[in-house]
């Protein structure tokens, strides 16, 4: 007697009928792999642009309107100049030199009685040289703080940055409030007299004061995050560091860098990348573009915000002609000098960075005295700081001054 | 190489160009400023008396402080500033300079001295100059050493240095000027010739008042001098020696009279007028031979010559065009040129020791004028105006003009006087007795 000839005939049924759907389910199965994909909907069409990463730091150097060296000034706090001159405590604290003994003169023959005997020049080797006091370190200044290192990544000096305020929490009320509707005025039916006030009422009494208070703070206008977040990022982020110096060939040729993960490896018969002239070339140009590699990056010369205005730019030449003495009898006076200095943001001229940066129609001496009567005016004149807008200090933190006494000398 | 890597190091290199081309006009100029306009004023300095560094130059310190400041003064281009002003006193001449106390007074140059008397009697002076402003000292200290009979001198040297290094241009200070010395009344007035310190100073006779001297004019070393006398009753060119006062005359043609004398810049050759009639021309002696050469011959009165600095060419009065004017002709002779052009008549023209500018007479509308121009008659400019201004004479270094200005009536009496060449700084010159003709000497 075999199983099926123990199974009743309901359950034979019921088994059959699972078989089927089974059979059924799986030959669907079977057939929509094998003729599904022919029925595939096409997907929608839809470009593909390739997207570079870039940094703000690159970005910033492509347009060029940001240096690193002009976001230090907001991350960083300006390294002071060297002082011109010490003060004078530190000049008196600095010890005089040693005196040194001077040789015993030598005796002048007397002249002719008709002409007074001439005095010998000599110059003075062995008198002491008084110290120069644009020269001496004051012991008690210190000194200026280093710049920080060209590679050094300044942006991390994260915690000298004045963060923006942020707006307090405050209830969502109006300044001043709604001056509430006048009250229905309803008319009595009876009429009263006036009331006459009494010349004997007790006077009022005075209400006690009550101390001044702030008024309830409120904000007219709802400031999302995504407008405003308040952040303590710099708004600038510095110039990237620059890229080391290429190694050797050797050592960079098996190895793949981590910047291209997906570049294929070079087959074994290619020259390695850093060996190739163009690639060297690239990696200069970009070094000297971005400012990195192992020169220091240049000075800051990017001006930015809004011009000087015509009256702020005669105020500075009025001011220093005001200083700049002319002998219109000398050679000097015929000389035309350019001179180029440097200027401290409270608007005082960094005294050792006066230079001559050109002349004409003089000789040197004359060129000499002109350059000399142009930085007595330049220094004499600034008394404290010229008066100039610190929100354009990236304007004339360089100035040129022509001093052309063509005027003057008529 | 791939060609992937190819494209990527193209599109890497053109993106470094562009961003180097995007980085070059990031390189912001400088403000630029043109100051066309300036003050014309007097520089302040500060000489405080020169530090005694000896018991016996306790005397000196406060006497050779004030020649350098006259000195200085004197030149319109400086202004001392008083010593009751001073906020501090140095007391060593190597101690530090208190710049900030000379800036608070508005000193810009500050000259610090010492003096010092050997046993000897052997006075050594030594300076340094600082320029306040600026925090630094311009130039070396100096030392002079002398005798005490010398120190005016010292000073003159002092001030001169201390000139030189403001200006640039070098000092007048240690020099001489020759002049005819006038006494008595105007119809009877004596003459002699007289040599003094720039300054009016140090006034020594060189020739007694027995006759009349004029026009005496120092050789370019200032040991000799030309003059005209009439000693022997005739006007004759003499050549005197500053040294011992002697004198000889200048043999020329006798029977002539010879005047104007002037020494070329060698020294050893004359330049002066011969009259003859009606006709005065110009001939040039060599002192040593005695040769003479003429250099004009015109029937017109030509006169008043002066060399050129590289004794290349001879200014001269001449009035052959009808009015007195200046012309301007070769140092051996030859065609002149004339220079002036204005109103009036021109006349006793010199040339600067710079080269650059002669300055002259002028006599217009009834007065008189010391004028400087061009070498070639152009810029000319009137420095002075008097009732009679005449005779200028150069500083040595070209930047002052000494000349005679007489005063108008029958009391009238010359005097010497002295401008600054911008026409600024008019000074009389300080001399015992009346004074015309002067010639400065060279610096010493």
């Amino acid at each position: 007697m075999s199983a099926d000839q123990d199974i009743p005939e309901a359950g034979r049924r019921r088994l059959h009928f699972g078989y089927y759907v089974s059979g059924a389910a799986h030959v669907g199965l079977i057939g929509w792999l094998l003729i599904g994909p022919l029925f595939e909907v096409e997907p929608l069409p839809f470009d593909v642009t390739s997207v570079t990463t870039i940094s703000e730091a690159d970005y910033a150097a492509l347009t060029g309107q940001d240096t690193p060296e002009d976001a230090t000034p907001e991350v960083a706090p300006a390294v002071p100049d060297a002082p011109e001159e010490p003060a004078p405590p530190a000049a008196e604290d600095t010890p005089p030199p040693a005196p040194v003994e001077e040789p015993p003169a030598p005796v002048t023959p007397p002249e002719p009685v008709e002409e007074p005997p001439a005095p010998a020049p000599e110059t003075l080797p062995d008198v002491p040289e008084p110290p120069a006091p644009v020269l001496s370190e004051p012991d008690d200044i210190p000194p200026p703080e280093p710049a920080p290192p060209a590679d050094e990544d300044v942006a991390v000096v994260l915690p000298e940055v004045s963060q923006r305020p942020q707006p307090r929490p405050a209830p969502r009320v109006a300044p001043e409030p709604v001056a509430p509707p006048e009250p229905e005025v309803a008319i009595e039916d009876t009429t009263r007299d006036a009331v006459v006030a009494e010349e004997d009422s007790p006077t009022p009494e005075p209400q006690e004061e009550q101390e001044a208070t702030a008024e309830e703070e409120a904000t007219s206008e709802i400031v999302t995050e995504a407008a405003e977040t308040p952040s303590g990022a710099p708004e600038r982020s510095v110039r990237p560091r620059g890229r080391p110096p290429a190694p050797p060939a050797v050592a960079e040729a098996p190895q793949e860098s981590p910047e291209t993960p997906r570049q294929a490896p070079a087959p074994a018969d290619d020259p390695a990348p850093a060996a190739d002239g163009t690639a060297d070339a690239v990696a200069d140009a970009l070094a000297e573009a971005l400012g990195g590699g192992d020169t220091p990056a240049p000075a800051p010369t990017a001006a930015s915000g809004p011009p000087l205005t015509a009256g702020e730019r005669e105020n500075l030449r009025l001011a220093v002609q005001d200083c700049w003495v002319v002998d219109v009898g000398s050679a000097a006076a015929r000389v035309t000098v350019v001179v180029s200095m440097e200027m401290e943001q409270s608007g005082r001229v960094i005294t050792s960075s006066i230079r001559l940066t050109g002349s004409e129609g003089g000789d040197a001496r004359a060129t000499e005295v002109a350059f000399q009567a142009a930085r007595r005016a330049i220094i004499r004149c600034q008394k404290d700081g010229y008066e100039l807008p610190v929100d354009k200090y990236d304007q004339w933190r360089q100035i040129e001054m022509t001093f052309n006494p063509e005027k003057v000398s008529r | 190489m791939s060609v992937n890597h190819r494209v990527t190091q193209v599109l890497t290199a053109l993106t470094a160009a562009l961003a180097l081309l995007l980085a070059l006009p990031a390189q912001a100029a400088p403000l630029r400023i043109e100051i066309t306009e300036g003050v014309v004023e007097p520089l302040p300095f500060a000489v405080p008396d020169f530090i005694p560094e000896t018991a016996a130059a306790g005397e000196w310190g406060g006497k050779l402080a004030q020649v350098v400041a006259d000195d200085l003064n004197g030149t319109g281009l400086f202004i001392q500033t008083p010593q009751d002003a001073f906020i501090s006193r140095p007391t060593s001449f190597a101690a530090p300079v208190q710049y900030n106390d000379w800036k608070a007074i508005n000193v810009q140059a500050l000259i610090m001295g010492a003096v010092s008397v050997a046993d000897n009697g052997q006075l050594t002076v030594k300076f340094r100059v600082y320029d306040v402003f600026s925090g630094q000292e311009l130039g070396k200290g100096l030392q002079f050493q002398g005798t005490t009979e010398g120190w005016r001198r010292m000073a003159h040297k002092v001030a001169d240095a201390v000139y030189s290094r403001i200006t640039g241009e070098s000092g007048y200070f240690d020099s001489r000027v020759v002049y005819v010395s006038e006494t008595g009344p105007k119809d009877d007035r004596k003459k002699r010739l007289a040599i003094m310190d720039y300054d009016g100073a140090n006034v020594q006779y060189l020739t007694d008042s027995s006759s009349i001297v004029l026009a005496p004019r120092f050789s370019p070393t200032g040991d000799r001098v030309l003059y005209t006398s009439y000693a022997t009753g005739f006007p004759r060119i003499h050549v005197l020696d500053v040294g011992n006062t002697q004198s000889r005359i200048l043999e020329s043609q006798t029977g002539v009279m010879s005047f104007a004398p002037r020494f070329a810049p060698n020294g050893q050759t004359a330049v002066f007028s011969i009259s003859e009639g009606s006709n005065t021309d110009i001939f040039t002696m060599d002192l040593a031979s005695g040769a003479t050469t003429r250099l004009t011959n015109t029937p017109a009165i030509e006169t008043a010559p002066s060399y050129s600095p590289d004794g290349s060419r001879i200014v001269f009065e001449s009035d052959r065009s009808g009015s007195q004017q200046l012309y301007i002709m070769p140092a051996g002779g030859g065609e002149a040129e004339r220079i002036s052009f204005g109103p009036g008549r021109y006349g006793t023209p010199v040339w600067s020791p710079r080269g650059d500018l002669i300055a002259f007479t002028k006599q217009h509308k009834g007065r008189f004028h010391i004028g400087v121009m061009r070498t070639d008659g152009s810029e000319e400019r009137l420095l002075t105006a008097s009732f009679l201004d005449e005779g200028p004479t150069w500083a040595p270094n070209g930047r002052v003009i000494m000349f005679t200005r007489e005063t108008q009536g029958a009391s009238g009496q010359a005097s010497l006087y002295s401008v600054d060449v911008s026409g600024r700084s008019l000074r009389r010159v300080r001399t015992p007795d009346a004074a015309s003709d002067p010639s400065w000497g060279p610096l010493q």
